[in-house]
Order: structure tokens, then C-alpha cells, then sequence
């Protein structure tokens, strides 16, 4: 059986005899087990059944923008390098010597068209295939069919969505369209922000080192019931909140979107107030007037003024992406207590006037000294610490659980505070997890 | 301007040594804004900036905080809001204050600008909180003399390790 090191009461071996992982005694409609968060062989797992076999957010194509540009990332623990071929295709390819596993590339970014390993000197092209080997005598007349079988391993399934990359390293399985399901209006929403339609990232990414498992950082960003608490020396000290945080007030929704996709969704709100640039310190449109009038040249004065009335989306998709509004964030897995958050503010092509606020804005909400995510990654360590006492072992979802209401967009409720967001998570969570390894 | 020590990696200049003595008020005002940021007295810490300040940490050394994000690029009016976060008590991150203690060394004056001195060093900062952590770069501090005494209008901190993952930094470094 899987052994936890955390064991929930009902996971014996007479309860559970068999290898299967019994994910009842972790998740239920209104709870999860405080081992979620702390279990190593959980963790393990997720790794196996979350981030090899699932859809994965490795990077953003406007990050390789040339032919010949890598930059290298983790899929779960694993070194990748994505990088742009000659024929602008971008590719995963495992960042793993095919002669006896080296790191290949070990620089974070740059341009080139192969990749020479330091151990032995064999050299990949950028595209994968082993082009040479030092020496190849030694091989003698299997040099030409190892050269031909040993190349960089890519990633099984690679794809994109509107220049977000994804990869499984799973051969089969669900497309990635299917996958990301209704969060591709999440992606719609906030390119309908960019008068050319794109993303422009390259500011580079904070990388915030926290001391808490990958799933509340993730997790946290949909939590709309934290922000008047764990925020409120930023509501005390600097502004109020954007919009009241009383939902008899505001038309401020959360949003399970199924396949573990959730968002708070700000939109009707602003419609209600059509005011533009709630979502950008209110910033008066005069003072942006080269943006408005792309935007209106882009896409008309109706849907530009929809556009900058609702804003961007704040979307979690599942598992490791999140549209933080005008920022991206994801996570590197480290073990089931450490994480490394990333966030790059969504520049956005033909913005400039937009782009050089939106470091300023992400610099103050988010990293290692934001205003917003230091606190929460300082409530992510504390939170983790909890856990590790085992007297009442499950952690509490039931928020807003009798007045979620389903309609065409999912699973809605229009008090922010619910946990709605939170169990469309650890549904798919579940049902990922509980999925025959 | 005056550049007094080129510390420009592969001058000649770089590599030997060139002693120009560091005013020792403006050697004293760096090590009482490092102790005011150890203790984490804020508002005192804040008043020795003057009004075009510029608080940065940039992710890597020569990167333009124009177009490279950077993990603090705080002005005057970011950095009152910063301290104001932090005097709520309510800032958590830093609830109770980390202790703190830092060793400055390696006075360098890079330049003299009118009234303006640049002047670089190292530091090795110790922070306890929960744990023992070790931070270490170099500063660059931009000082404004006059008879009111030195003003800060520049700091920036440079992370030995600030391409790599970082830990929460709600403290003053
Ligand atoms: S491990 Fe790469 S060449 Fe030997
Ligand atoms: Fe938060």
C-alpha cells in the first residue's frame, strides 16, 4: 500500500489493501487532510501523477522570441530547456546528457543552435538529435545508429494556447484544449488587454523562496476570504481595497470553472461601476492616451471600453499557472514543505505606456518584498507549520457550500469570502490523484 | 562628475589598490542606517532619506530597472507607503521584526558628484526569524552632504544571490 507519513486514521492496511491510493480518506466535498500538504509520498506522487502525466505551464513563447533563444525551466523536478528551433517551432526537450545524463544547458536563457555537454563533449542540436560525439571510433560501426537513436528527450506531448506553452510528458491523455477548458476565456480576457493580441514577457521573474507546500501558494490566490486579514496592513497603511470586501455590496463572484480551473472575477462589479482602470490604480485613460487609442485602433471603442472596464482575469489553472491579474506566476516544486514562486508582470505587446507602470505595480504587490505576497508566503510558512500538529486532522472547505449556484460558466457564488474556488481544486486534485498510477 | 576609484571589472584601475579615504561622518551615517535597519526603527530609518530617494534591489547587477523587474525600485513615495505597511504591527511577514545584525566593510568612494558621494561596500547581514538566515552583497549608498547634515538619496543592494531564489524580504536590508 502507499505509506504516508501522515497516515489519515481511516487509511489501515485492513481499509486499504490493496496498492491503490485511497483518495477518499484525503479529500471530501467540504475537507481535505491536513496531509495533503505535508505527506512526502504524496507529494511523490503528485509528481508522477499531477506533473508528468498532466498538462503542465512551462513557459510563454514571447520568452524564446528568435530562432535559436532557450531558456530552461522544471517540469516537477525535471530539468527541461524549451527552446526555438530554425524553423520557429519551440520545443521541451529533458535537459539530460543522452550519453550518462548530465545537465546539459545550464545556463537560465540565451540563444543557440546546439548544446555541446561538458562531461564527454557530445553536442545536440537545439532541435533534440545528437549531431556529434568526440572520439567516435570508440564506438566503432555502432556509431551510426547510436547517433541516430540518442537524442535530448522530448517532451511527450507539447502545445499552446495563444503563446502559452504546456507539455505533458505523458504519450496519451486528454488534449490540452480540453484541459484547459472554460480557463481559455481567463487567457482571452487578459490578452484582450494587448492591441496586438500578445504577451510580450521579459521583464525576468522573482523567484521567492517559501517555506510551504506548492498547493497553498497555488491555492491562496483564489482564496478571496484571506485579503481584509492577511492584507490588512496594505488596507490600513497604504489604500483601501479596490472594491468592498462585504459581498451584500459588491458583485465580486467566485468561480469554480471545472478541471480544477478557478478565478474571482471582478467583472460585473466594474461593469456595474463602468469606470475603466479600476484594475490599474484607476488611472485616468488621458494619462494613456498612446495605449487607448491602439486599443481603440485594435479593436473598435465598444470593446476597448469593455476591455478596460473589467480588466484582467485572476485565474488559477490548474495546476501550476496563474493569470494574477496583470501578472504571471507559477511554481518550481522543491519537496512538500519549499517552493519557489515565480512571477513576470504580463507585459503586453504594443503597451509601452502600460509596461513600464506594470513593473512598478508588481514590484509593490508581488515577491519576496511585495506588499501582498510576502505576507501570504509568511501565512503559507505558518500554515505549514500548523499542520504538523495532527490533533483535527482535516482543514475546513465547507465556506458558501449551500448557496454555490451552477450555470453555463461553472460553479459560481457570489459571496468572494466562499471556498468555491478551493474545492473545484481538490476535486480534480482528487480525481487526478485517485487515477490508477 | 569625479570618479575617484574605478572598480570597473578588468582596469587596471580595478586591480590596484587605490585608498581614498571615506569621510568619516559619511562612514558613520552608512553604519546608523544599517543599525536603524537592524533594529527595525522605521521611521527613523525613513527620515534620513531625502526627497528623490531611490530604494532598489535589482535581481542581478546591471540590469535597468526600466525594463528588468526588480525585487524593491521603491521612490520617496513608495518607500513611505513601505514603512507605513511596516508600522501597522500588522505587516506579517515581519510580526514580530526579524533580529537582525550586519557587518558593512570594503568603504569604497566610487565617485564625488558635487555634493553627491557614491560610496560602495559589502555586507554580510544575519537574520533570525524562525531561523538563521545569511544575506550578502554590496551596497552602493549615494549620500547628499550639507549643513543639515548627510541625506540618503540612493541605496541600492545588490544580492549575492538575487538570480536565485530568494526568501521573504519584508525587512529593511
Ligand atoms: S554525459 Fe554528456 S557527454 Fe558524457
Ligand atoms: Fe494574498
Amino acid at each position: 500500500m502507499t505509506t504516508l507519513d501522515n497516515p489519515p486514521a481511516e487509511t489501515t492496511e485492513a481499509a486499504n489493501p490493496t496498492n491503490t491510493f485511497d483518495v477518499e480518506a484525503l479529500v471530501r466535498p467540504d475537507r481535505v487532510h491536513g496531509s495533503v500538504y505535508t505527506s512526502p509520498e504524496i507529494f511523490r506522487r503528485e509528481l508522477e501523477q499531477i506533473f508528468r502525466k498532466g498538462w503542465v505551464y512551462v513557459a510563454h513563447d514571447s520568452e524564446v522570441p528568435e530562432p535559436g533563444d532557450y531558456i530552461t525551466r522544471m517540469m516537477g523536478q525535471e530539468p527541461v530547456i524549451v527552446a526555438r528551433g530554425k524553423d520557429g517551432q519551440v520545443r521541451v526537450l529533458a535537459n539530460r546528457c543522452a550519453h550518462r545524463g548530465n545537465r546539459l544547458c545550464n545556463a537560465e536563457q540565451g540563444n543557440a543552435t546546439s548544446f555541446r555537454c561538458p562531461y564527454h563533449g557530445w553536442t545536440f542540436s537545439n532541435e533534440g538529435p545528437l549531431v556529434a560525439v568526440p572520439m567516435r571510433n570508440g564506438y566503432a560501426d555502432r556509431y551510426d545508429s547510436l547517433r541516430g537513436e540518442l537524442g535530448l528527450t522530448p517532451a511527450a506531448r507539447v502545445d499552446t494556447y495563444r503563446g502559452f506553452v504546456f507539455a505533458s510528458l505523458a504519450p496519451t491523455g486528454i488534449s490540452l484544449l480540453e484541459h484547459l477548458g472554460r480557463s481559455t476565456d481567463a487567457i482571452d480576457r487578459l490578452l484582450a488587454l494587448s492591441p496586438a493580441g500578445e504577451l510580450q514577457l521579459g521583464a525576468g521573474h522573482m523567484k521567492h523562496f517559501q517555506n510551504c507546500n506548492w498547493k497553498m501558494v497555488m491555492e491562496n490566490n483564489v482564496d478571496g476570504y484571506h485579503a481584509l486579514f492577511t492584507h490588512k496592513s496594505v488596507y490600513d497603511a497604504v489604500r483601501p481595497a479596490k472594491v468592498s470586501h462585504q459581498p451584500a455590496k459588491v458583485k465580486v463572484l467566485v468561480r469554480d470553472l471545472g478541471g480544477g480551473h478557478s478565478e474571482i472575477d471582478y467583472s460585473e462589479e466594474y461593469e456595474k461601476l463602468d469606470e475603466e482602470f479600476v484594475w490599474f490604480g484607476r488611472s485616468p485613460r488621458e494619462k494613456l492616451p498612446a495605449y487607448v487609442s491602439a486599443m481603440e485602433a485594435a479593436y473598435g471603442p465598444e470593446r476597448t471600453h469593455h476591455s478596460l472596464v473589467v480588466g484582467p482575469p485572476h485565474t488559477l489553472i490548474f495546476p501550476n499557472l496563474f493569470l494574477a491579474e496583470m501578472n504571471i506566476m507559477t511554481v518550481d516544486l522543491l519537496a512538500a514543505d519549499r517552493t519557489v514562486a515565480y512571477t513576470t508582470p504580463a507585459l503586453l505587446k504594443g503597451a509601452p505606456e502600460l509596461n513600464g507602470k506594470m513593473l512598478r505595480r508588481t514590484e509593490g504587490a508581488m515577491g519576496p518584498a511585495g506588499f501582498l505576497i510576502a505576507d501570504d508566503g509568511e501565512i503559507g510558512f505558518r500554515n505549514q507549520r500548523g499542520l504538523a500538529a495532527r490533533g483535527s486532522e482535516w482543514l475546513q472547505l465547507s465556506r458558501g457550500l449551500e448557496s454555490d449556484l451552477d450555470n453555463e460558466t461553472g460553479t459560481v457564488n457570489y459571496d468572494k469570502s466562499s471556498e468555491t474556488p478551493q474545492r473545484g481544486f481538490w476535486r480534480e486534485w482528487a480525481r487526478v490523484m485517485g487515477a490508477s498510477a | 562628475m569625479t570618479t575617484v576609484a574605478n572598480t570597473d571589472a578588468g582596469t587596471s584601475e580595478a586591480t590596484r589598490p587605490v585608498f581614498t579615504p571615506v569621510d568619516p561622518e559619511l562612514a558613520a551615517f552608512i553604519y546608523l542606517e544599517a543599525r536603524l535597519a537592524d533594529e527595525s526603527r522605521y521611521s527613523e530609518w525613513e527620515a534620513l532619506w531625502d526627497d528623490d530617494a531611490c530604494y532598489w534591489v535589482p535581481m542581478r547587477e546591471g540590469d535597468d530597472p526600466q525594463r528588468n523587474l526588480s525585487y524593491i525600485y521603491d521612490n520617496r513615495r513608495r518607500l513611505r507607503s513601505r514603512i507605513a505597511q511596516l508600522n501597522t504591527g500588522s505587516r506579517h511577514a515581519q510580526t514580530p521584526p526579524s533580529r537582525m545584525r550586519r557587518t558593512v566593510s570594503n568603504l569604497e568612494v566610487l565617485a564625488q558628484d558635487g555634493d553627491t558621494v557614491t560610496i560602495a561596500s559589502n555586507f554580510a547581514l544575519h537574520e533570525y526569524r524562525y531561523e538563521l538566515t545569511v544575506w550578502a552583497g554590496r551596497y552602493v549608498h549615494r549620500i547628499r552632504t550639507g549643513p543639515g547634515g548627510p541625506r540618503l538619496v540612493e541605496k541600492t543592494v545588490h544580492l549575492v544571490n538575487g538570480h536565485g531564489a530568494v526568501p521573504t524580504l519584508a525587512f529593511l536590508i
